[in-house]
């Protein structure tokens, strides 16, 4: 528990750093075009700040606090398009790759009482347990655990894109 | 660069907005901008528009009646009743007005689920008073979810038949503010902008930018918790919601920086997720609100 400590007084440290580091940047900027994005940056760094205040306080009373603390990835600066959240580690450890699923397997992925949550477009099966618009595992009233082909083509029609970064588990047979 | 106010000058909410405010009031008594009719008009709902806005700071409702607008006309806070009250809506037509509107359209029995008033020995009814008004407005103003589409008053099964204030004024531009309800801010912010520059930039679903183009979770203070898979597993915790039911995800209004009750928290804030209130479908398509039947395997302690 003390190493624990030390990493995070480290990892807090290392943040407060960056932010005065930002902030000075701020300071001096000439080029408003990169305020937004260091704004950004601030921003998450004073969440993390939070974060990892807020644990180490949670460690003073009950020690089932992961030990590890992995970083997400920042890729604001340099980056425009913010890069599709996976959160770490991953939860999942019986994942398959491109196998078939018949619609009556695919309905037990609903997202429900520890199970993943899939969804097919188009004859693909993806896994959308942990992205950011499918909390809960239903996404606009849409629960998981179906064939959304046509439901796509009406919302997301030409945006290929939002497929492209989610997790492809397999094939709807 | 050169139009931005540096330090020492005092940056925060209330320093702002009290600049904002003086030299509104300046502008006013110069006879630089003119008080404009405000015509805020309630119809199925639950009034809670108004009720937010009169929690309103920066400025505050007080203001907003004495100095930026006449109001002649408001179902809560007017002092006339009954068929004069009417009277002064209808006198309202003749001038120039802008017209709010809270509360969704009845559309069953040709309107007559929502009667808003008597007029000419009459039942008046909203649906005959959002086409009136909404006809002859200088610019519209649909406030909170149930005006923009619906929202409460037309969750299924929807026995009023109610619809958003855009179905009945299909050819009528106007300034959408969702959510449930209005944050006092986001309401007297557009009307302030309506006022003093015309109508703010808006995105595709008529919303004003300066309120709504980000998303929740992107300026959620849990988001690091979510980054790291950091999940809560009842209400009250403090880790990110997500796996509860959070719309946070999806939703884009300035709750996380704005805040509520004279900006002093929000649902996050407090450990409940966020339902979407803000987004176009709410409630229905925003279910469920809460979920314990989560995808992560709750392990026993």
């Amino acid at each position: 528990m003390n190493n624990n400590y030390e990493l995070l007084n480290m990892h807090m440290n290392r943040l407060v750093a960056q932010a005065r580091q930002d902030v000075y940047t701020l300071s001096t900027l000439t080029n408003s075009a990169m305020t937004q994005q260091i704004l950004q940056r601030l921003w998450d760094t004073l969440s993390s700040i939070q974060l990892v205040s807020e644990i180490m306080v949670n460690q003073v009373s009950s020690p089932s606090i992961p030990d590890s603390m992995p970083e997400p990835d920042h890729a604001y600066l340099g980056n425009p398009a913010i890069p599709p959240i996976t959160p770490t580690p991953p939860l999942q450890t019986h994942q398959q790759t491109n196998r078939d699923i018949t619609v009556e397997e695919l309905a037990t992925f609903d997202g429900k009482n520890g199970r993943p949550a899939y969804v097919a477009v188009n004859g693909t099966v993806y896994d959308v347990t942990n992205n950011r618009a499918w909390a809960a595992a239903t996404h606009f009233a849409l629960p998981a655990g179906r064939d959304y082909t046509s439901e796509f083509a009406t919302c997301h029609a030409g945006q290929q894109s939002i497929l492209a970064t989610l997790p492809v588990v397999g094939r709807l047979v | 660069m050169e139009d931005q106010i540096l330090p020492p000058e005092s940056l925060t909410s209330e320093a702002i907005a009290s600049r904002l405010t003086n030299n509104v009031s300046e502008q006013i008594n110069n006879g630089l901008i003119k008080k404009q009719n405000l015509v805020y008009l309630e119809l199925n709902g639950c009034s809670g528009n108004i009720i937010s806005l009169l929690n309103g700071q920066n400025p505050d409702f007080e203001y907003t009646l004495n100095s930026m607008v006449d109001l002649r006309y408001s179902n809560s806070l007017m002092a006339a009743e009954g068929e004069q009250a009417v009277e002064k809506l209808m006198e309202v037509l003749e001038e120039d007005f802008i017209l709010a509107v809270e509360g969704a359209v009845a559309l069953k029995n040709n309107g007559l689920y929502n009667v808003i008033g008597r007029w000419e020995g009459e039942p008046f009814t909203g649906l005959q008073a959002a086409k009136l008004l909404g006809e002859k407005a200088s610019h519209i103003l649909a406030v909170g979810a149930c005006a923009t589409h619906g929202g409460v008053s037309a969750a299924k099964p929807n026995p009023s038949e109610s619809v958003g204030l855009q179905s009945v004024l299909p050819e009528k531009k106007m300034i959408k503010l969702t959510g449930c309800p209005v944050h006092p801010d986001w309401f007297l912010g557009t009307l302030a902008h309506l006022l003093l520059y015309g109508e703010p930039e808006t995105d595709n679903l008529d919303r004003p930018l300066m309120f709504y183009s980000t998303l929740i979770h992107d300026r959620c203070p849990r988001r690091p918790f979510f980054d790291r898979g950091i999940f809560a597993e009842k209400l009250g915790d403090k880790a990110c919601l997500f796996k509860l039911g959070c719309r946070g995800p999806v939703t884009r209004v300035d709750c996380p920086t704005r805040q509520w009750n004279g900006h002093v928290n929000w649902p996050i804030g407090a450990s409940t997720p966020c339902i979407g209130c803000a987004q176009f479908g709410f409630p229905d398509a925003m279910e469920p609100f809460i979920n314990y039947d989560t995808t992560r395997i709750v392990e026993d302690e």
